[in-house]
């Protein structure tokens, strides 16, 4: 059994690809064309990169819930300075902001030692006020036409957005594998009473977490508003739960320190392949929401198991 | 001298438990008595406190899982589903098996919520996300997105009725509190919840069913979500299956939280929660009625939440107590 588990660690996610790729090549003559393989991967950005930054959180032994409020508050920041500084400086500015909310989430969780869950809830509701406030409820139209290259032009017949993934899966795949700040994200998530005493600043650490996932939540929001031009407070309602579910689904550990980033990029993958299949058989939206779940709970019951086998294997003195 | 602080600190926290929340609820009805005619009213003042059942009802199951060292956050979107299957068979059934419905269906929700927590090993509050989600989605299902409403006098009752001069809502509501402080305080249940909250493996080693105490636990929250939720439709006269239950889990942890129940498990306070229930709605009806605009509602309810956990950090401070 564990060497099942171990194996489904390392390819699991595979299977879960495999499987629904023969299924949709079987139910649907256009999806082994070109543009719709792109199209599936170009979808699946939002959740990658956002799912980047869960992975950084999840592995330090944190959480965050307020991903999809501070994703509204960048939207409508974007639409409400792109038309008074430019498209960069407003670009600039949303992320900084998002980021900002990150900083404050990080202060309040390593300084105040504030649980994440409980912080990031109250975040969520504090962001979305500010968001609803900035708009006064309504959603603004950009005019900036330009401003929708971004998001839905192509570089090389390829999707914009798919560089952006690609680009900030080597920069976390950098950050996590090969930076020390990497290996003290994983060490307080592993255990955090240890790091600390081993010198690393851990404070420090969680507050970079909690700005770098703040600031995926900001980039995904600068691209979903560029392709729907649209500045809107209550973007993205349940992509907290995306998140969530690629990450998990990927492998990353929900006891902390060990993040799997080729999980969370491939996951995030599988959910754009079902959202493609559920446009097929043409299911409302809701249909979406209730698969994400689903699937959570798969993830959640093979990692569950997979916590059992451990534990059970260290209580037999079996090294894993 | 040492001996001497720290007994004064110890008084501090402990009037606070005792007389800083109910304080807090008269200065902050007095603030909007005096800032706004309308609030001052009698009937507001009572009709509020059948809002607050809402909240107060749902906050001991949730105060219970909370001292355990849970979360559940699946409350709303469960509020939601139950409520929409259980008005929808009022036309064919009667109101009486639609309440009847409505609270079974929660607390088999609720006992679902156990079986995934404990089978699990996993933190609560993610499957509970997941849940949340799974039972947003099939409410929109079920109802393909439209509201259910309630005509049934009987239901409408459970929420809209006064029994000599009271109204229902709230005896309901002061009955609930008294089966949970009598769980809590006088029976072994309740000290095992507090037990497993405290520490889990000692819990576990002193012979308690950790499993079976958290199952318990998740099932009255759902029975607990299921009561409110059938006192809340009938006091809106319908249930939406996309409104029912938005930021209920926000609003029940904040009142459970201000209430004086520890975030890491262990301490708890029902009492406590039952202000904190009444202020998180007078706040709530004080600003709409100060036509403060509902967008600064949402900043306020998050800085409440904050402000809960400060005081509690305070709180266990100066009771020498670690709050994690």
């Amino acid at each position: 059994m564990i060497k099942f588990l171990k194996l489904y660690e390392r390819f699991g996610i595979f299977l879960f690809i495999l499987v629904g790729f023969v299924f949709l090549s079987l139910a649907s003559p256009n999806f082994l064309k070109m543009d719709t393989l792109l199209n599936i991967i170009a979808q699946g950005t939002y959740a990658a990169v956002v799912g980047f930054g869960m992975t950084l959180a999840i592995t330090s032994g944190g959480f965050d819930l307020s991903v999809e409020s501070v994703m509204a508050l960048a939207s409508v920041f974007l639409a409400v300075f792109i038309p008074r500084i430019g498209i960069p400086l407003a670009i600039v500015i949303a992320l900084a902001a998002a980021s900002f909310v990150g900083l404050l989430n990080g202060l309040i969780i390593a300084k105040l030692k504030v649980n994440p869950l409980i912080t990031t809830l109250a975040m969520q509701t504090i962001v979305k006020g500010v968001a609803l406030l900035v708009t006064g409820g309504k959603m603004i139209v950009i005019k900036q036409k330009q401003f929708m290259e971004l998001g839905t032009g192509k570089t090389f017949g390829i999707p914009n957005q798919i560089y952006i993934m690609v680009l900030f899966f080597i920069i976390f795949y950098i950050i996590l594998y090969h930076t020390s700040f990497g290996r003290q994200v994983s060490g307080v998530g592993s255990n955090e009473t240890a790091t600390r005493i081993s010198g690393v600043n851990v404070d420090l650490v969680k507050i970079g977490v909690y700005i770098l996932i703040a600031f995926t939540a900001g980039l995904t929001s600068v691209i979903r508003t560029s392709q729907a031009l649209i500045g809107m407070p209550s973007m993205a309602a349940g992509f907290v739960l995306v998140a969530i579910t690629v990450t998990i689904l990927g492998g990353t550990s929900l006891t902390g320190g060990r993040g799997n980033l080729w999980g969370t990029l491939l996951a995030a993958l599988f959910i754009s392949m079902v959202y493609y299949g559920l446009n097929l058989i043409n299911l409302q939206i809701f249909y979406q929401m209730l698969a994400v779940g689903l699937v959570l709970l798969i993830a959640l019951f093979i990692e569950g198991l997979r916590v059992r086998y451990l534990q059970a294997a260290k209580a037999k003195g079996i090294r894993v | 001298m040492i001996l001497k602080q720290h007994s004064a600190r110890v008084i501090i926290a402990n009037q606070w438990d005792r007389f800083g929340l109910p304080f807090l609820l008269a200065v902050l009805i007095a603030v909007f008595a005096g800032l706004s005619e309308s609030f001052r009213t009698v009937y507001n003042l009572i009709s509020n406190l059948q809002f607050a059942a809402m909240i107060g009802i749902g906050a001991i199951g949730m105060a219970f899982c909370i001292m355990s060292g849970d979360f559940d956050i699946s409350v709303g979107s469960m509020s939601a589903l139950v409520g929409v299957l259980g008005a929808s068979l009022v036309p064919r059934f009667g109101g009486v098996v639609g309440v009847l419905v409505t609270i079974l269906l929660a607390t088999a929700l609720g006992f679902l919520n156990g079986v995934f927590v404990t089978k699990l090993k996993i933190p609560a509050f993610i499957t509970t996300l997941g849940m949340m989600y799974i039972y947003r989605s099939a409410a929109y299902i079920y109802t393909t997105n439209t509201p259910v409403y309630i005509k049934d006098p009987f239901w409408l009752f459970l929420g809209n009725g006064v029994v000599l001069g009271v109204p229902f809502a709230i005896i309901l509501m002061v009955f609930c509190f008294a089966v949970g402080i009598y769980l809590l305080r006088k029976t072994p249940f309740g000290r095992y919840v507090v037990a497993v909250g405290t520490n889990k493996t000692a819990a576990r080693l002193s012979g308690i069913n950790v499993d079976g105490i958290k199952l318990a636990v998740f099932t009255m929250v759902g029975l607990f979500v299921g009561i409110a939720s059938v006192v809340t439709a009938a006091n809106l006269g319908s249930v939406n299956p996309g409104m029912t239950g938005q930021g209920y889990e926000f609003q029940l942890i904040t009142a459970v939280v201000l209430g004086g129940t520890a975030l890491s498990g262990g301490n708890g306070n029902l009492l406590g929660a039952f202000f904190a229930a009444m202020i998180v709605t007078y706040l709530k009806n004080g600003l709409g009625m100060k036509q403060v605009n509902s967008y600064w509602q949402f900043v306020a309810f998050g800085l409440v939440l904050i402000f809960a956990v400060g005081v509690n950090r305070l709180k266990f401070t100066l009771l020498g107590m670690r709050e994690t």
